[in-house]
């Protein structure tokens, strides 16, 4: 990346935060809710991306540890434990249950390995649903407290959207952080080519299980700022359409890019109630969007965006390579 | 082991692989000393692959003993294998496409240094930049370094396949077919890099490969491999005029 594209890259990346930041201010309570919805659930899209977009792993389990770390962080401050308390425990146990679910993707691979994760959504489903004495069952949990952070109450829907917002602004740096690191270098030799990967040195046992553990514990971060969001959940969101959907967030947007998880997740969230005009039609639309959009471009919006940037850009002249001579196989 | 004669880099002892009943590798034995090209010939299907990936870890071995120097490595993972400095091709062509060839390089290299907390925190390109340079400008890969692998020639994805086996600095190369496909001027590169590493740094390499103008010209020394068996072993000379071998490659 050239200097002059690098720094309108972070200029970028700026006015877009100012603008987040700056957006509540203008939107009525229930665009506030919307907003705050965006921000949470591309929290577990960004977790999922890094599962399916770098490291090649398919997993149709995401809403499950969802809700495993909205269960979480339900019964925790319910009991009175602090926020920042039940944060470490819903992302802590959604990284250890992921763990566990990487186990049977070093024996199986793509839909197979979709399966297995659909099995676990559904698993995870029937406990919320069926353990009364723990998740209070079809009747759910209610009166879920938002959190107070010195003495910065955040139950406001604002200032709860402005928790939700830094939150996610964490998560991207440390998402950043991890990509661009020799983790992130070793995940997408994971996707690419595991057989020469592992011949490298790579211990790609170790590093399916790490993408599965972190890619879950997102899910869990995401998680316990949805229970205080909605402040009562019941099994209802998390079931396999909730998964299905967080994938679709992540391929629209566009697997395996940076900003792929915030343009998806935006899409998915906002419209729906964009197309409210249409009312009964409104599933029909998005649905023939989607179709339209990944017939064209599977790569996702963020690939489209990268065709169009490139087909603008004016053609560099290439260094002549005339040493290496072209090949016939 | 009488003191004075060096210990094999490499030492094979009676390796059998077979696959439902049928042998693929019968009992193959054969060491390997510091410095030496040793080249394994055999026609298809003869089990050279299959030796190598036993070898390696890839497969595990039916019966048989693999050491690096004393070691036994008999089934070790690939990658622990890796990392005691046992480095491969293979015979396709195993470049990650969508990195560049630098990334590819830094790959080949990260898992051999540090920790796992020093490979997420530590410097982006695993304190390796120096070493992927050299190695770039040693394979003459300088004016493609920042571009994708995928959208390399064939003869550079070859190169830039050899240059990653090296970057762990491996004691111990084996190269499945690394002149297959290859034209004769990148041929002659090829050749012309693998001596001089094989000089400078006293690394060992074991090749398969089929251009017999290729392994007479870069090997010390021969093995012969057919049905799974070794038929014959010595230098390129003896090896060429050998009346076992030209029935196994010319038949009946």
């Amino acid at each position: 990346m050239t200097g002059l594209r690098r720094l309108l890259a972070i200029v970028l990346s700026l006015g877009a935060v100012a603008v987040l930041i700056a957006a509540p201010f203008d939107l009525k309570p229930y665009g506030v809710y919307i907003l705050s919805l965006w921000a949470v659930t591309a929290i577990a899209v960004i977790g999922l991306n890094l599962m399916i977009g770098y490291a090649g792993q398919v997993s149709l389990a995401q809403g499950a540890f969802v809700g495993i770390g909205a269960y979480t962080t339900a019964l925790l401050t319910t009991h009175g434990v602090p926020w920042i308390g039940a944060l470490v425990a819903s992302g802590g146990l959604s990284f250890a249950i992921g763990w566990l679910l990487g186990y049977p993707a070093l024996r199986v691979q793509h839909h197979y390995l979709a399966f297995v994760t659909l099995a676990f959504n559904t698993l995870v489903g029937l406990i919320f649903r069926n353990e009364d004495w723990l998740t209070g069952g079809i009747g759910g949990i209610s009166g879920i407290p938002r959190p107070s952070l010195l003495g910065w109450s955040t139950n406001p829907p604002r200032s709860f959207y402005l928790f939700c917002f830094a939150v996610l602004l964490l998560v991207a740096l440390a998402t950043w952080w991890l990509i661009r690191s020799p983790w992130g270098r070793a995940f997408v030799a994971l996707r690419e080519n595991p057989v020469r990967a592992l011949s490298l040195g790579v211990d790609t046992r170790r590093y399916t299980l790490l993408a599965f553990a972190l890619g879950s514990g997102l899910g869990g971060v995401a998680g316990a700022l949805y229970a205080p969001l909605v402040q009562f959940i019941d099994p209802t969101p998390f079931g396999l359409g909730f998964s299905l959907n967080l994938l679709l967030m992540v391929i629209v947007g566009g697997s395996g890019f940076f900003l792929g998880p915030f343009v998806g997740t935006l899409v998915a969230v906002l419209l729906p109630e964009w197309l409210r005009f249409a009312q009964g039609y409104y599933l029909i639309i998005y649905a023939a969007l989607v179709i339209i959009l990944l017939a064209f471009c599977p790569t996702g919006l963020m690939g489209l965006f990268g065709r169009l940037t490139t087909a603008l850009r004016p053609v560099p002249a290439r260094p002549a390579a005339a040493t290496l001579t072209e090949t016939v196989p | 082991m009488t003191p004075g004669v060096p210990k094999p880099v490499l030492e094979v002892r009676d390796l059998h692989k077979s696959f439902g009943g049928i042998g693929a590798v019968n009992g193959v034995s054969f060491e390997v000393h510091e410095g030496e090209i040793l080249g394994i010939i055999g026609p298809n299907g003869s089990g050279k692959s299959t030796l190598f990936n036993c070898i390696l870890g890839q497969l595990r071995p039916t019966a048989g003993q693999v050491t690096v120097d004393g070691q036994s490595v008999t089934g070790m993972r690939p990658c622990d294998l890796n990392r005691l400095g046992v480095s491969r091709t293979f015979q396709l062509l195993q470049v990650f496409p969508q990195l560049s060839v630098r990334e590819n390089l830094l790959l080949a290299g990260q898992e051999h240094k540090g920790t796992m907390l020093s490979r997420l925190f530590g410097p982006r390109d695993a304190g390796l930049g120096g070493a992927s340079d050299r190695m770039i400008e040693f394979f003459r890969l300088g004016p493609v370094a920042d571009q994708k692998a995928g959208g390399l020639s064939y003869g550079q994805q070859k190169l830039l396949d050899a240059a990653m086996a090296f970057m762990g600095g491996p004691r111990l190369v084996l190269l499945d077919e690394p002149a297959g496909g290859v034209n004769l001027t990148m041929l002659a590169n090829l050749r012309d890099r693998l001596k001089a590493i094989n000089r400078e740094r006293k690394s060992t390499f074991v090749v398969i490969e089929h251009n017999m103008e290729f392994v007479m010209a870069l090997c010390t020394r021969i093995l012969v491999l057919a049905e799974g068996r070794v038929i014959a072993m010595g230098d390129p000379e003896t090896v060429r005029r050998d009346p076992d071998v030209i029935e196994a490659y010319l038949g009946h």
